[in-house]
């Protein structure tokens, strides 16, 4: 499949030589004081006093020939396991939204450790997704375990890749604890990695952040898996024009990019972004946008020039319950950013620009996520596939329904909807109507009415948690 | 008019007319309180008006401010000790942790058009920066915003030192960002929530002085 493709070579070279001349000329606020070393000690001209940082032209350039082209997630059952380029797209929930659409009432409120499992059960079942990120907070948190009723829900109900971020150091060793304890050991834990974390260490314009930093500094030394997301807005931290942002978000990434090949060169990245306009209207935020898409499809043609993965936050929607527009901004988004060859699609399950989970909108997505694999799939070019041989065999005039050739194609050539409807009006009718959402809502209440087979063993719940007392409970509790 | 000077001024968000006009309003011989209301008050409130029927975007209202602030800024040393005393005082930052800041810009450039103080602390700002700067200045407006779901729980962290130090009970505490809402503002013990910076203003506007006055 060839790849769309928005700008010339030429383009594509001055709109890295101009990330260049912003960090050379520019430089980069940056507040991490280890940062500040990292980047003095390797030939960065850093002023200590006022946090700036210069990055000659030659820095960036040798940190981008340790740049690598593949970055994989690692599940708690290998045969989850996803590595792009070759497993793209890789399709994740989005993340950490404080809020949940409550499958019963249909109202908004705060999200729980319970929320999390049962997400964590249906994301596991769904098979248009491949990374769980855990998409909401847990308000039932106990003091002090902000992180752990997150984590330990999500992975006590997933066996995918579980990703997500924590606020501080304290937390990000706690996880990384109860990644060991479930590994078995912490070596065993280190060869296989199943927490992946996530950081925006870079708020634009052109600032590095101070505990994100500390945090993808500290997974890098360890040989862990980190990424980070450059998110400018363009209007607001970033110039409002498309060719602005692209610039500004490229030059981040590189930025935070040689922060990472400093410490460990050829540590897998991903050109992760979300790159946004807002809404000068009100100031509002736009991720649902389709300049959303068009900064995508622009930074994955980036991505390929500097040969790594790429991807981002694309997908989200504005809409505030499971509709049209959520069904429009999520659908258009992320087709434009898979025609253009993305790898990473965050992009599952939220509403209202990231403030709340909704049970129908991950099925729906699960659902888009599908059809998002089959277009990469593509035609499967071949001689064979031409089916030549059949055509002449049938002829004018017959039909191809009995075939072996239909037979063997029939479950495979087309994604087969369980949410789109493709009935009679009639019978539709005859079932009252069901939308879209109510049809994915039924199709949640299928999966999670099923006790989850994936679920930690006895014995390893109690290990962790006897480990770490007064753990939430952790297990999905679904009722409609 | 001069008054009607003023008024397009700031709607053209043209900071040195706005200058020049409340300079000749006072040569004119009106009282700087005149000026305040009838000129760079009233100017911005029909911007404001303005914005709510989206007949003007967001870059038009900060224009506008700052060509309010060009004005406000010749008629302020003329306000008599009285009115100065009234204006109230507002501390505000990022909390720790959060370096976005859009949020609370916007929310400076708007409340500052209603002549209050305001102490701005920028981002990241620790619960104990929060609490010492509060005791030293004695402010009568708290103001913290978070943008990212996992600082904003800093918030209460912010709550809970003023109240250990004994200096939450005169003070009125108002949080804001994208991940909060008025039950969480409830549960972490703040007094108010708003959605957006004109509903911060509106609130100071009609409620500046009555807490002012509350508190002396």
């Amino acid at each position: 499949m060839e790849f769309t493709k928005l700008f010339t070579q030429t383009e594509v070279e001055r709109v890295h030589e101009a990330s260049l001349e912003i960090l050379e000329n520019v430089g980069m606020l940056v507040r991490n004081e280890k940062a500040l070393d990292i980047f003095a000690k390797n030939g960065c001209q850093v002023d200590m006093e006022t946090m700036m940082v210069k990055f000659p032209r030659q820095v960036v350039e040798k940190a981008r020939q340790t740049f690598v082209p593949s970055y994989t997630f690692t599940a708690q059952d290998p045969k989850f396991d996803v590595t792009m380029p070759g497993d793209r797209p890789i399709v994740v929930t989005g993340s950490s939204a404080p809020n949940i659409i409550d499958p019963k009432t249909g109202e908004e409120r705060r999200a729980t450790s319970s929320d999390i499992a049962n997400i964590a059960y249906l994301i596991n079942e769904l098979p248009g997704f491949d990374v769980f990120s855990i998409s909401t907070l847990a308000d039932d948190a106990p003091e002090g375990q902000f992180s752990m009723s997150r984590f330990y829900p999500a992975l006590k109900n997933c066996k995918k890749p579980v990703r997500s971020n924590t606020p501080n150091m304290d937390d990000l060793k706690t996880v990384l604890e109860l990644g060991a304890l479930i590994a078995g050991s912490e070596e065993a834990y280190r060869q296989r990695p199943f927490i992946n974390h996530h950081y925006c260490p870079v708020v634009s314009p052109l600032t590095f952040d101070v505990e994100s930093t500390e945090a993808v500094i500290y997974l890098i030394e360890q040989g862990l898996p980190v990424y980070g997301t450059i998110v400018p807005n363009a209007g607001m931290t970033s110039p409002l024009s498309l060719m602005g942002t692209l610039t500004l978000g490229n030059a981040e990434f590189l930025g935070l990019a040689t922060l990472i090949q400093m410490i460990r060169p050829g540590a897998p990245m991903i050109y992760a972004v979300l790159s946004t306009v807002a809404d000068m209207r009100t100031g509002a935020y736009a991720p649902g946008a389709i300049e959303t898409g068009m900064m995508q499809m622009a930074h994955t043609e980036m991505a390929r020039f500097y040969n790594v993965p790429s991807g981002g936050y694309i997908g989200l929607t504005n809409a505030h319950s499971n509709d049209a527009q959520s069904g429009y901004e999520t659908g258009m988004n992320t087709t434009g950013a898979l025609l253009a060859g993305a790898d990473l699609f965050n992009m599952g399950g939220l509403l209202g620009s990231l403030m709340a989970f909704d049970f129908g909108k991950a099925v729906i997505d699960n659902e888009i996520a599908l059809m998002l694999k089959r277009m990469k799939k593509g035609y499967e070019y071949s001689e064979e596939n031409l089916c030549l041989d059949l055509i002449a065999k049938i002829g004018p005039g017959g039909s191809y329904m009995d075939t072996d050739h239909t037979m063997k194609n029939m479950r495979s050539i087309a994604v087969l909807p369980k949410v789109a409807t493709r009935e009679m009006r009639r019978r539709w009718e005859d079932q009252g109507k069901p939308d879209a959402h109510s049809r994915a809502m039924k199709e949640a209440n299928k999966i999670l009415s099923k006790p989850n087979k994936s679920r930690f063993t006895e014995e390893l719940d109690t290990k962790v948690r006897g480990h770490f007392p007064g753990l939430v409970a952790g297990d999905v509790d679904w009722s409609l | 008019m001069v008054f009607q000077g003023i008024m397009k001024s700031i709607a053209a968000g043209d900071a040195e007319e706005s200058l020049a006009l409340t300079k000749r309003a006072l040569a004119q011989g009106f009282s700087a309180e005149v000026v305040l209301e009838k000129g760079l008050i009233a100017g911005m409130d029909r911007v404001a008006e303005k914005f709510r029927d989206q007949r003007v975007m967001v870059p038009e209202v900060l224009m506008a401010s700052r060509a309010m602030h060009a004005g406000l800024s010749l008629v302020e040393p003329c306000l008599k000790g009285i009115t100065k005393k009234t204006t109230g005082k507002i501390v505000m930052g990022t909390v720790a942790g959060d370096l976005h800041d859009i949020g609370l810009s916007l929310v400076k450039m708007m409340v500052m058009t209603t002549g209050v103080q305001i102490i701005n602390l920028g981002v990241d700002v620790t619960p104990k920066k929060f609490a010492s700067v509060v005791h030293k200045e004695k402010p009568h407006i708290l103001m913290m915003s978070a943008l990212l779901t996992t600082t904003m729980t800093v918030m209460k962290d912010v709550i809970d030192e003023l109240e250990l130090l004994g200096i939450r009970k005169n003070l009125i505490v108002i949080v804001g960002g994208a991940p909060v809402d008025s039950g969480f503002a409830k549960r972490i013990g703040a007094d108010y929530y708003f959605e957006d910076a004109f509903e911060v203003r509106t609130f100071i506007e009609e409620n500046l002085s009555k807490i002012v006055k509350k508190s002396r």
